[in-house]
C-alpha cells in the first residue's frame, strides 16, 4: 500500500448517492465544467495536479459476463481520485476552509454527508470513505504542482532569450537576461525530497 | 469531452477480478502482492511506457457502508481500479502500453474477468475500453503540457537556478557567450527519466517540519 510517492499522495474515495440525486451532482459538474470561473478557487489551491469525480451509477459496473456475477445496488456511487501535495491533514482542511460551498455542492448528495464545516466531521467522513491506494506512480516525484508551473514559466522564458542571445550585442543581452532574471527570480525553487511531516 | 482537460487525458479504468474459491491466495491478493514488489521509480514500467504523468492502481474490495440511515449493501465482485493521467488520445495511449509493457499488463491484469492478454492488440484495447468509466469532472492544474515537456522544464528550472547563481556580476561579453554555451549543453542533455528524484542537491534543512 502507498498512498504517498515523493511529493504526490494519492487519495480515493467513495460515497453511496440515491440514484435521483445524481442527475443534480451530474448538472452542477456540467456548470463547473462550462464556467471557468466556477474552478478558481479550485486553482487557486494549487497543490492538485490532477483531480476527478466519476459519477458511477448502480447499473454501470463494468460487466463482462463468463463468471461474473452482476451487481444488483440500490445506490449510485460517487468516485472520487485525487493527486495533491503536502499531507492528508493539509489538504482536508485547506479543502474545508477554501472550497467548503464548492464540497458541499459536490458531496451533500452522498449518504451522510456532514457538510465540509466543521472540520472535524468532514474529516471523520472523508476517512471513513476513503480507501487506499495500492501502487502509485508520477513521473516527476520530486516536484509539486507549484514546481511545474513554475518550471514552465522559466522554461518559456529561457526560450524567449535563447531566440534573441545571439543576434543582439553583450550589452543588449545583458538588459534581456536582467529582465529575464527578474520574470524568473520568484520561480527558482528548490525541488527534491520532500520535507518528512509529522 | 469531460475525459479530456486541456492536452491531458483521464483515464477510469474498473475492471472486475476473478472470484475463485479455489485461487490460493485469492486473485485479489495476488494483484496486491504484485504491486506491492513493482518499483515506482524509473524502472517502474508506467515509466517504460511514454506519456503517464501520474498513475495508480487500487484493489477495490467492496463500497463503503456510511452508516444509518443509509443502506448496506455490498458488491459482488472486487474490482482493480486503474486511474491514470496521460498524454493525448485513449487509443494512443493503449497501444503504448501494450506495445511497451505487455509482460506487466498480463501479470496484472491476468487476474481479471474477461482479461484476454496483451499479445492481441485490438483485444485488449477493447478490454480496456469495456472496463473504463467516463470521468464526469476533471481537473488538471497543467493540461497544455506533455510529460517529457514537464520533466524537461524541471531540469531546466534547476540549470537557470544554478546559471544565474554562477553568474552575478558577470562582464556582459562573458555572460552573453557562456549562456549561449548554457543553452546548447542544456538542449544537448536527454530529459530526466520519468519517475526520477532528480538531480541530489544539498538543502539546508531545519524547518519545522523536519
Amino acid at each position: 500500500m502507498s498512498n504517498i510517492n515523493g511529493k504526490v499522495y494519492a487519495m480515493n474515495a467513495i460515497t453511496p448517492m440515491k440514484p435521483w440525486k445524481t442527475w443534480i451532482l451530474r448538472g452542477f459538474f456540467f456548470l463547473l465544467g462550462h464556467i471557468k470561473p466556477l474552478q478558481k478557487d479550485l486553482i487557486d489551491l494549487s497543490f492538485i495536479e490532477f483531480a476527478r469525480w466519476v459519477v458511477l451509477p448502480r447499473k454501470g459496473f463494468p460487466f463482462l459476463g463468463n463468471s461474473q456475477v452482476k451487481e444488483d445496488l440500490k445506490y449510485d456511487y460517487l468516485l472520487f481520485f485525487s493527486n495533491f501535495n503536502g499531507t492528508w491533514n493539509q489538504y482536508i482542511d485547506a479543502f474545508s476552509a477554501v472550497l467548503s460551498k464548492g464540497l458541499n455542492l459536490v458531496w451533500r448528495w452522498s449518504e451522510k454527508f456532514p457538510g465540509s464545516v466543521p472540520v472535524t466531521s468532514f474529516k471523520e467522513y472523508i476517512a471513513r470513505v476513503q480507501f487506499d491506494t495500492d501502487y502509485y506512480f508520477t513521473a516527476y516525484p520530486h516536484a509539486t504542482a507549484n514546481d511545474i508551473k513554475s518550471a514552465h514559466i522559466v522554461q518559456s522564458s529561457l526560450d524567449q532569450l535563447s531566440l534573441v542571445a545571439e543576434q543582439c550585442s553583450p550589452q543588449q543581452f545583458a538588459d534581456a537576461y536582467l529582465r529575464f532574471v527578474l520574470q524568473v527570480q520568484s520561480h527558482l525553487g528548490e525541488t527534491g525530497e520532500a520535507p518528512i511531516a509529522g | 469531452m469531460p475525459n479530456k482537460s486541456g492536452d491531458v487525458y483521464g483515464l477510469t479504468i474498473l475492471s472486475p477480478i476473478i472470484e475463485d474459491e479455489k485461487a490460493t491466495p485469492s486473485h485479489d491478493l495476488q494483484i496486491r502482492d504484485h504491486l506491492a514488489k513493482l518499483s515506482t521509480r524509473e524502472d517502474s514500467p508506467f515509466a517504460q511506457a511514454p506519456g503517464t504523468h501520474l498513475a495508480r492502481l487500487v484493489v477495490m474490495d467492496d463500497v463503503i457502508y456510511v452508516g444509518m440511515p443509509a443502506c448496506e449493501e455490498h458488491l459482488q465482485s472486487k474490482y482493480l481500479v486503474f486511474e491514470s493521467n496521460c498524454d493525448g488520445d485513449l487509443d494512443g495511449y493503449l497501444r503504448s502500453l501494450v506495445d511497451t509493457i505487455p509482460d506487466h499488463l498480463d501479470a496484472i491484469w491476468k487476474h481479471c474477468v474477461g482479461y484476454p492478454g496483451a499479445a492481441n492488440r485490438q483485444a485488449f484495447i477493447d478490454y480496456m475500453k469495456a472496463c473504463q468509466l467516463d470521468t464526469t469532472f476533471y481537473f488538471a492544474a497543467v493540461n497544455d503540457k506533455s510529460v517529457s515537456e514537464t520533466l524537461r522544464a524541471l531540469q531546466t528550472q534547476t540549470a537557470v537556478a544554478d546559471f544565474i547563481a554562477t553568474h552575478q556580476g558577470a562582464d556582459a561579453a562573458t555572460l552573453q557567450r557562456e549562456f549561449l554555451q548554457f543553452v546548447a549543453l542544456l538542449k544537448s542533455q536527454p530529459p530526466p527519466r520519468p519517475g526520477s528524484m532528480g538531480p541530489h542537491r544539498y538543502i539546508k534543512t531545519g524547518g519545522r517540519n523536519e
